[in-house]
């Protein structure tokens, strides 16, 4: 299988002030096509961080970040930009909606930075991915008149409105119930059954245990690698 | 008046220093890569984003209704002063110009002046002989349809005697069509009309000043007054005129109350060619045949095209003298030149206000900035999704900047307006004070809509809106995308 997302001797470190300091120590990893991966870790281990990066939110400080075939390392502001448009979709651990957006104008935003007109076909589009995750019935209404969960259904709707390779998800069920989060991951794994790629931090086991494999991160190195064969196995199709 | 220059100067250096004070904060954030920004604004090639952007920043503005009509009003107030100062400032200037034109700017006027060197020299006794002759008067004749009317004068002083009363007068010697180039109105009686001077009648027409000298208590009109050697009927009174440095003939004020208006071919027939002046003690005798000739142009003061003719008459006129006359005993003046020096200076004037009111734009301006940076900050996560969502640094940059360019331009609408309504209302509600009595020592109040101000506060505002948009969009541009999305 071909690995969407390959880092090589990835080091990210902070400059605070006179003292820098180490994030991520020469990380290699890769992650297959189709795979649904979570990113596990104590806080300060550098999951958040390599989120970032491999979302091309984050510069790395040395090391290679191929995604797909194009290595992302070295490109520009504009060119990060153009690819965060183009193949990733992001998922937050709040949502982050614009309030002030209906739910279709909310699904619709990333279209906006691609140059794609914005029409009648495109609000369709919008309409279906909203009626995809249940909330056909609340096409015009705000986020601060949805609950959590309904939220972040409109934010799974907008991560694929512009049909991304990788879907990141930054603890994707943190201000959820366990039900809503129950929900959430279902959808997640249908997508994933769908053919989209994941890759989602989490720090709960039980959220981590609808995922593939799992990476647990510790002080910026990988701690362990797991594979969740047994799931593999029955849901691969 | 040098303490009007001084404040005058002050005033142009302050509106100076702010421009450019204004010019070096604006160069200074070019500096800053904004220039290039700017350049790269995907304005053209992506109007759906545009329009997207200017709804987005008209609903935005419409959530914070008082905040953004509070961070417009330095827009509103700074567009409509610009328009009403101008406006105004139009309005006086048409109605000082208005006053020019009445006493004829499309006049010529030549006139005798005595030569320097003759003065100096010559001895007393001797007839000093000079100035403008019958010869030129035909010679201006050949201008044909160009010069709708020639008015030759004569003056000179003498006393003009009734009964026992004596009063100092100045006789003018001229042709009817005086009164319609200097535009006399007649208090009683008439002017001199073309029979007088083919009779070579001795009918006169008084000044108001002379014919209440002389006849304080009777009606002048049929009396007789004595002017040197020779009797005058009087056949009319001249209305009071005011003092005018227009068309009188030279560029001083001048006193027409103390006129006494004759026949031209009279005062040559009774007085001779040669006049006997009195003055200080000394006699002087001069020989001048015509002081002044007053011609006016067909042409209509408007047009540059009328403006060029009498220009190139007046021109030709002083070239034609020039060759006939070996002395310079003549004058030429061209009131269009005093027209248009005023003008000048009205423009000028205009300018200074308009300059003097885009100091409350540059004004307006900061407070957008100021409200546009707090705007950025509340707005930092926004920024942050949208940065996470694909935005490049340019659709920021864009979004934040036609946000400041729609509110300044929403104000400079309103202020427009306000401005325009103002040009209408105020002269209206000055008229209406004085109606009722208060301020009636003031003079109206002379408003014309200026249109170029309208078009150039509009620009202004939206000028400002770019120049003081340009930082906060930039601030905004540059924010970190984890950073802004972290923000609370």
């Amino acid at each position: 299988m071909p690995s969407i997302v390959r880092v090589v001797d990835l080091v990210k470190n902070y400059y605070m002030g006179t003292q820098t300091v180490y994030v991520l120590k020469d990380l290699n990893l890769s992650f297959d096509e189709g795979d649904f991966v979570a990113l596990m870790g104590p806080s300060g281990s550098g999951k958040s961080t390599l989120l970032n990066v491999l979302g091309c939110l984050d510069r790395l400080t040395s090391g290679r970040y191929f995604l797909g075939d194009v290595d992302v390392s070295e490109m520009d502001d504009d060119q990060l930009s153009e690819v965060r448009s183009t193949y990733l979709g992001f998922i937050f651990q709040s949502y982050n909606l614009l309030p002030q957006y209906t739910v279709v104008e909310n699904i619709e935003l990333p279209l906006l930075y691609q140059g794609v007109k914005l029409g009648d076909e495109t609000k369709s589009r919008c309409i279906a991915l909203a009626e995809m995750v249940g909330l056909g019935d609340r096409l015009d209404h705000r986020p601060l008149q949805l609950s959590g969960g309904q939220q972040q259904r409109v934010a799974i709707a907008r991560s694929l409105v512009n049909d991304p390779h990788l879907i990141l998800g930054d603890e994707p069920t943190g201000n959820l119930d366990s039900r809503t989060s129950l929900e959430i991951m279902q959808m997640l794994r249908e997508l994933n059954r769908a053919g989209k790629t994941i890759i989602m931090v989490t720090h709960e086991t039980d959220i981590a245990a609808w995922a593939r494999r799992a990476v647990r991160l510790r002080d910026g190195r990988v701690e362990s690698d797991t594979r969740n064969d047994a799931r593999t196995v029955v849901e691969m199709r | 008046m040098p303490s009007f220059d001084d404040s005058g100067l002050w005033l142009i250096g302050l509106v100076f220093g702010l421009a450019l004070l204004f010019l070096v904060v604006v160069v200074l954030l070019g500096a800053g890569g904004l220039a290039g920004l700017v350049a790269r604004l995907p304005f053209a090639n992506n109007w759906a984003k545009l329009q997207r952007s200017v709804a987005l920043a008209v609903k935005s503005l419409w959530l914070h209704k008082l905040r953004s009509f509070l961070s417009v009003l330095g827009i509103i107030i700074g567009t409509s002063a610009v328009i009403s100062l101008m406006s105004f400032g139009e309005g006086s200037m048409q109605d000082a110009l208005e006053d020019i034109k009445r006493q004829g700017a499309t006049n010529i006027i030549v006139r005798s002046v005595k030569p320097p060197d003759e003065s100096s020299t010559a001895s007393k006794g001797f007839v000093t002989s000079y100035g403008l002759n019958q010869g030129d008067l035909e010679r201006f004749s050949t201008f044909g349809d160009s010069i709708t009317r020639v008015v030759p004068m004569r003056v000179f002083p003498t006393e003009a005697r009734y009964l026992e009363r004596l009063a100092n007068a100045r006789v003018i010697a001229t042709v009817p069509d005086y009164q319609v180039v200097n535009k006399l109105e007649m208090a009683r009686g008439r002017f001199l009309i073309p029979t007088d001077d083919a009779q070579i009648e001795n009918n006169c027409v008084l000044g108001s000043e002379v014919a209440d000298k002389l006849f304080p208590f009777e009606d002048p009109i049929g009396q007789t007054v004595n002017l040197r050697t020779h009797f005058f009927r009087v056949v009319g009174v001249v209305r009071e005129r005011m003092p005018t440095g227009g068309t009188g003939g030279s560029q001083a004020a001048e006193e027409f109350n103390r006129d006494i208006y004759i026949p031209l071919r009279t005062s040559r027939g009774r007085f001779g060619d040669i006049i006997y002046v009195r003055s200080a003690g000394s006699r002087s005798a001069e020989k001048v045949d015509i002081s002044q000739v007053t011609l006016t142009v067909n042409a209509e003061v408007d047009s540059p095209e009328g403006r060029a003719k009498v220009q190139a008459l007046g021109n030709e006129i002083k070239r034609m003298l020039e060759q006939k006359h070996p002395k310079k005993d003549w004058a030429v003046t061209v009131p269009l030149d005093k027209l248009e020096e005023a003008e000048r200076a009205q423009r000028r004037f205009t300018m200074l206000m308009a300059m003097i009111a885009s100091i409350s734009l540059v004004v307006g301006g900061i407070g957008i900035m100021n409200i546009m940076l707090a705007t950025v900050t509340e707005r930092t996560r926004e920024i942050g999704i949208r940065r996470a969502l694909g935005a490049k640094q340019r659709d920021i940059t864009m979004q934040f900047l036609v946000e400041a360019v729609v509110q300044t331009s929403i104000g400079g609408l309103c202020g427009a307006a306000l401005g325009i309504a103002s040009v209408y209302a105020v002269p209206a509600v000055w008229d209406l004070l004085r109606g009722w009595g208060w301020f009636a020592s003031e003079s109206a109040l002379p408003a014309k809509l200026h249109v170029g101000a309208i078009f150039m506060a509009l620009s202004a505002a939206i000028g400002v809106g770019v120049g003081f948009g340009l930082y906060p969009a930039w601030r905004a541009a540059k924010l970190d995308p984890i950073e802004a999305l972290r923000h609370e």
